[in-house]
């Protein structure tokens, strides 16, 4: 035990002169999850809508006002023919175009439904399929006002649980969030894993009366406070500057929490066991990453993945983190309802922590 | 011009001897462009859906039904004893349609009916799209029913560019942009810090070549492996993604040449002005990778991005060429519709060039 804690002494000192890594910890994390949580937005608001106005009847204003009164649609042109409309359709200058034909206010005197054509540039699918159902949400509540009663028999009625603003960041943030204790662990960890290996001085070790578990784990027990320091800043970050709600058990996450770095040590301690300089473990680091955070369901739903690619998120330790973050964080859930995804999280760490120690390991030998 | 094709060919010769490099260079851009491309999408289907029929009438199940047959949703059966409630609290349905009891009962005798939606909002995005096409089956189911009268405005909408909607084909471009800015940026940068690191720059300043000279050289053998990576990145937007040119192609050929050397131009940059690989490659992570992730429409709109944050983005270069490559193959407006696009990579670029060398002009170890 005293052996532990002086090589973990010497680990701790170690880290706390390198001011670039306290730096790394401290300043990428925090620029990173503001970025993101103000950067990715899918709301879809102020779509360009160009109008052809045929009919020039009160009536077919009305429609036009009542499209254009919600913050998804702002009214950017009205055309005098088709064709201009649906050339700066295609010029990318408009998102929507209504057609309102010429007999629409004399079909609707007469008591006959008059069609309006809706143009979408459906390029970007989820912008179209949304701003889609807003124009029938739209002519469907006209279609109320004008027949005095309601127009359809049935009514849906959707009700928004726990996030009914729809704010968008909280899924980002709660998404993004493993997303950095996973990348920034793993780095951090290789980098303080392979300088030993770089400068020679494994050599040093070696003639200590330490076992290699020892200083295997007294590499890694310095390693986990610091992250864990950084775990709480991002916490703190993400409840202040966006509002993330807590509804959750603070326990249950700040477990999730320490698997997730454990995971993020390991994965680092890997790579670095793989690569013989600090270059080497920052490309490797490179080419892991990116597939890893975009291949786990934080910035995007694992959902809309195609059904292959969604079993691998299983194996992906962000995803399960996402999960958990996301049940504790904003649905308030408890340990009944994530503890598959924290089962996960503790198998993930324990086997990337041992694999990676026993490699380790090996290289001292 | 000699001494330019010299260093080319010196640079080519360096990455062809090192095999590993060379393979990153051109088979990790495609696989992971298709991986990418392939996987990351918004728009949910399948959605796991739970149905309460308090009414159990022929009316009530047929409602059930037409969320059933929708693509959108796959209706889970709800477990005896189990609460819709609990069921979205666990996450394994991502809404609950009620139907209340005296449902067809209701209707029959034309009295207003209303059917409840319970929707996870956790996902906004994913909220809007059900909450949507919830809406929209209700509307069809009602105007199936006899008796309903006819709503008095009608909407025909016609979907352009992606009449099938599928996101891959929004998506695949976007990623192709992202594979564009990463790869080259990444090879240019080893290429000019390893220079620095080795210290063989020292030979570069002891010999007649001249900064510029230095410079172009290292760029054009850059701009010769981006290209070979664009050529296969099309290839697998023509292939895996199923597009093809929407309209006329010069914008892209022309945008393309640009847009590499813009990356390549950038990455020399970072090169030079940080002769330590490790750092280099962090650098380029975050200007050719974050920034072109984040700032560049690839998945979420940049109208989207508050104005604090906005004005950064018209510096990324990868926007414009997101607008470029998604206008070739989607929308094919041609020159008239991204002009200005392909002007701003070039200028960005020329920016690039003239800070690089600034870099170098001396050729002088720093002292």
């Amino acid at each position: 035990m005293r052996r532990f804690w002086a090589l973990a002494l010497k680990e701790l000192r170690q880290i706390r002169r390198d001011r670039r890594l306290t730096i790394s910890l401290i300043v990428p994390p925090t620029l990173q999850i503001l970025l993101f949580g103000f950067a990715l937005d899918s709301d879809v608001r102020n779509l360009r809508l160009g109008v052809v106005d045929e009919s020039r009847t009160a009536e077919s204003r009305e429609l036009v006002a009542v499209l254009t009164q919600n913050p998804t649609f702002r009214l950017a042109g009205s055309y005098a023919t088709a064709d201009a409309l649906a050339d700066d359709l295609g010029l990318g200058r408009l998102d929507v175009g209504v057609v309102v034909p010429y007999d629409f206010a004399r079909l609707r005197a007469r008591g006959r439904p008059a069609t309006v054509q809706v143009l979408l540039n459906a390029a970007n699918a989820n912008t179209a399929q949304i701003a889609q159902g807003y124009v029938e949400g739209a002519v469907t509540f006209l279609n109320r006002d004008l027949t005095g009663a309601r127009a359809a028999p049935v009514e849906l009625r959707p009700a928004l649980l726990y996030n009914p603003g729809l704010v968008n960041a909280w899924f980002i943030v709660t998404g993004v969030f493993g997303t950095l204790i996973i990348l920034n662990g793993s780095l951090v960890s290789a980098a303080t894993m392979i300088r030993e290996k770089e400068r020679g001085t494994v050599e040093q070790l070696l003639m200590t009366p330490a076992s290699a578990l020892e200083i295997i784990t007294a590499k890694m027990v310095p390693l986990f406070l610091l992250l864990m320091t950084m775990v709480g800043l991002v916490i703190v970050v993400g409840r202040v500057v966006f509002g993330v709600p807590f509804r959750g058990s603070p326990a249950l996450l700040l477990a999730a929490c320490a698997c997730c770095v454990l995971t993020g040590i390991g994965l680092g301690t890997f790579i670095s066991t793989l690569a013989r300089s600090a270059n080497q473990t920052q490309l490797i680091s490179f080419f892991v990453n990116p597939p890893l955070a975009m291949l786990s369901g934080g910035l995007t739903p694992i959902e809309a993945m195609p059904k292959w690619v969604q079993p691998l998120t299983l194996l992906n330790p962000i995803a399960h983190f996402a999960s958990v973050a996301r049940s504790v964080l904003v649905k308030g859930a408890g340990l009944d309802v994530v503890y598959p995804n924290l089962l996960a999280l503790v198998a993930l760490a324990s086997v990337l922590v041992a694999f990676s120690a026993w490699r380790f390991r090996r290289q001292l030998g | 011009m000699r001494r330019i094709l010299a260093q080319a060919r010196k640079e080519l010769t360096q990455l062809v001897r090192d095999r590993l490099a060379l393979a990153l260079a051109l088979v990790l851009p495609v696989g992971l462009t298709a991986l990418m491309g392939t996987s990351v999408s918004l728009t949910v289907t399948d959605i796991p859906i739970v149905v309460q029929d308090f009414d159990q009438t022929p009316l009530s199940r047929r409602y059930a039904d037409a969320f059933r047959t929708s693509l959108t949703y796959r209706v889970v059966t709800l477990p005896a004893a189990t609460s819709p409630e609990t069921m979205l609290a666990r996450g394994q349905v991502r809404a609950a349609l009620i139907i209340p009891p005296r449902f067809e009962h209701g209707l029959r005798r034309g009295w207003p009916v209303e059917a409840q939606l319970l929707v996870d909002a956790t996902d906004g995005n994913t909220a809007q799209l059900i909450r949507g096409s919830g809406g929209q089956i209700t509307r069809t189911f009602a105007r199936g029913i006899a008796g309903a009268p006819a709503p008095p405005i009608r909407t025909a909408t016609r979907l352009w560019f992606n009449p099938g909607r599928d996101p891959q084909k929004f998506y695949g471009p976007g990623f192709l942009v992202l594979g564009l800015s990463i790869f080259p940026t990444v090879l240019a940068a080893l290429a000019m810090s390893r220079e620095g690191e080795q210290k063989t720059i020292l030979q570069v300043y002891v010999s007649s070549i001249s900064a510029h000279e230095f410079l172009l050289g290292k760029i054009l053998a850059g701009m010769v492996i981006g290209f070979v990576q664009c050529v296969l990145l099309a290839a697998l937007m023509f292939t895996l993604f199923g597009l093809r040119f929407a309209g006329d192609p010069s914008p892209l050929v022309v945008g393309s040449v640009l847009f590499v050397f813009c990356v390549v131009s950038f990455g020399s940059l970072v090169g030079a002005a940080i002769p330590n690989q490790a750092a280099a490659v962090q650098a380029v992570a975050l200007g050719g990778f974050l920034l072109a992730f984040l700032l560049s429409g690839l998945i979420f709109p940049i109208e989207n991005i508050p104005d604090a944050l906005r004005w950064i983005s018209s510096l990324v270069q990868a926007r414009y060429y997101v607008l470029i490559v998604r206008d070739a193959f989607l929308q094919g407006g041609g020159w008239p519709a991204v002009w200005w696009a392909v002007l701003a990579i070039g200028a960005i670029g020329l920016v690039f060039y003239a800070l690089a060398w600034r870099v170098m002009r001396r050729m002088q170890v720093k002292a």
